[in-house]
């Protein structure tokens, strides 16, 4: 080797390291032949650690992804990849910091494999990763804000609480997020007892006053970040809990039943009561059939109209026949 | 204009729908939802009447991802949608309810990574029942009038573009969109051989 070709080797191994973005180079064999200083930083693995090693035998759970495809895709087919952030999230386990990699909270990465040819050896392949975290904080603010605009048009007038398109919109997404991840839902189908006889016995008025008395306190019991009650209709109002199974979506309906008969809101017109109740019909997709949005929402409303016909100021859950 | 036989052009519709089953699998793999493609058409066309086709207006704008190969046969492959049904799929593969009115940074990306897919297995089931190696270039995102994005991926009016029909079928939404594969007329004699290579090898020597 020439003086001037060290030179040059030597210079290209602090270009390696001192670049901004994660290098690895994989040989035919997947091994690990290239392991950069960012590299060493953020996934805490030394290059004396990993030279040499099967790349998917250090990050097992990367076998079988698409990352794995990506990599036989160049090793045999010559064909470079790209891994978005949007479709993959974060697939190696990178911290941008101590105090990251301590709370688990993994860098969003880009990912891009490209094959690399290698004179006189079989072809490798090159992993480039970039830290896209800012964009990815930039995104959520932007999206953030124009849910914020959206949710004006997205409230009831009268209650504040969701309105009904909020709810078909939000019922949507958390059916897909069920199926995806084979996670329960359940729904809660509220319906203020003989409220027809309550307006016309106190008015409109004082109607309105008990939506929004009624609502407040259904909308207080909901602790968890996704859960949503929205005025469904007239005086209905329905409630969407994410992860939440049966079982306990019929013990909160309940705590929800006795919290508003708490409220002690006379009704003199009230049947069989004299005060303000509810009924409630309870529904759940159980993660394992496949949830159907009409589906959930007939069977909330099979319940309620049990519940109903079972004397008002009740419970029920839909039973599959 | 240039025409296959029907036998070539039977056999490039079943590679083509044989190269977009395996991407519809990987994308299924990645959102663990089915995902079906397929591609009901073939035809070749002037690069004029390509960019009719996919309507060059405008008002119409479109939004594709391109990879260079090379080896075999020598093409620019790009994927097109409609700029609205672009929006539609990275959405559906995201699963994001909050649309904004144009992709985000993100989203092209996701964007560039879903062409990626299609365009490396349609490209790679050629090259494996040819035989062949070819290489290529990363996927780069473009938006614009489908005469634009034609031209950015170094289309001229001489060359003939063969383009593909694909159906796309996510949570019951069907999205129709295309890919082109931008020949010259070179390429365009390398592709024909290797299929008739590869119809000798399968059907005997006539």
């Amino acid at each position: 080797m020439t003086h001037s070709e060290t030179h040059r080797l030597g210079m290209l191994d602090s270009v390696l390291g001192a670049i901004n973005l994660g290098t690895i180079v994989l040989d035919h064999e997947r091994r690990i032949v290239v392991w950069n200083d960012w590299m060493r930083m953020h996934s805490g693995f030394a290059p004396d650690a990993v030279l040499g090693q099967d790349f998917f035998a250090l990050f097992p759970e990367l076998a079988g992804k698409r990352i794995d495809g990506a990599v036989q895709q160049a090793l045999r087919d010559n064909f470079p990849s790209v891994l978005s952030q949007t479709l993959h999230k974060a697939p190696l386990a990178l911290f941008a910091s101590p105090a990251a990699r301590d709370s688990g909270e993994r860098m969003q990465q880009a990912v891009a494999v490209t094959p690399l040819e290698v004179a006189g050896l079989p072809r490798h392949c090159l992993i480039q990763i970039a830290d896209v975290s800012v964009a990815v904080t930039r995104e959520r603010l932007l999206r953030d804000q124009a849910l914020e605009l959206r949710s004006q048009t997205f409230s009831d007038g009268l209650t504040g609480i969701a309105n009904r398109r909020h709810f078909d919109v939000a019922m949507e997404k958390e059916v897909r997020r069920a199926k995806r991840a084979g996670s329960p839902l359940s729904l809660l189908m509220i319906d203020i007892d003989s409220f027809k006889a309550y307006n016309d016995h106190y008015g409109h008025q004082q109607g309105d006053d008990t939506l929004i008395k009624v609502a407040h306190a259904l909308a207080a019991m909901l602790q968890r970040p996704l859960d949503l009650i929205a005025r469904y209709g007239g005086e209905e109002f329905a409630v969407i809990l994410p992860e939440l199974d049966g079982e306990h979506s019929v013990m909160l309906a309940e705590k929800m039943r006795v919290q508003i008969e708490d409220l002690a809101i006379p009704h003199v017109q009230a049947a069989g009561n004299d005060r303000v109740t509810v009924s409630i019909g309870a529904s759940t997709h159980s993660g394992s059939e496949l949830a159907d949005i009409a589906a959930l929402l007939g069977a909330a409303d099979k319940a309620l109209y049990q519940a109903k016909r079972g004397g008002r100021n009740r419970v029920e859950r839909h039973q599959e026949a | 204009m240039f025409n296959l036989s029907e036998l070539q052009h039977d056999a490039l519709v079943e590679i083509f729908n044989i190269g977009v089953g395996h991407a519809a699998k990987s994308m299924s793999e990645i959102v663990n939802e089915e995902v079906t493609m397929s591609v009901p058409s073939i035809s070749f066309l002037n690069r004029a009447d390509a960019a009719e086709m996919l309507g060059n207006k405008e008002s119409s704008r479109v939004c594709g991802v391109s990879q260079h190969y090379e080896g075999a046969f020598k093409t620019e492959a790009i994927l097109m949608f409609p700029e609205d049904k672009s929006l539609d799929i990275v959405r559906l593969m995201v699963g994001e309810s909050v649309p904004l009115k144009e992709l985000t940074e993100m989203e092209q990306e996701a964007m560039s990574e879903i062409g990626n897919i299609i365009l490396n297995s349609c490209v790679g089931t050629l090259a494996n029942i040819f035989a062949q190696e070819l290489s290529g270039s990363l996927p780069q995102y473009h938006v614009g009038t489908s005469e634009e994005i034609l031209s950015a991926t170094g289309a001229n009016a001489s060359t003939v573009v063969l383009m593909l029909h694909i159906d796309f079928i996510l949570e019951k939404h069907q999205i129709h969109g295309y890919v082109a594969f931008v020949l010259d007329l070179t390429a365009l004699h390398d592709l024909q051989e290797q299929v008739d290579r590869y119809l000798a090898k399968v059907m005997g020597p006539a």
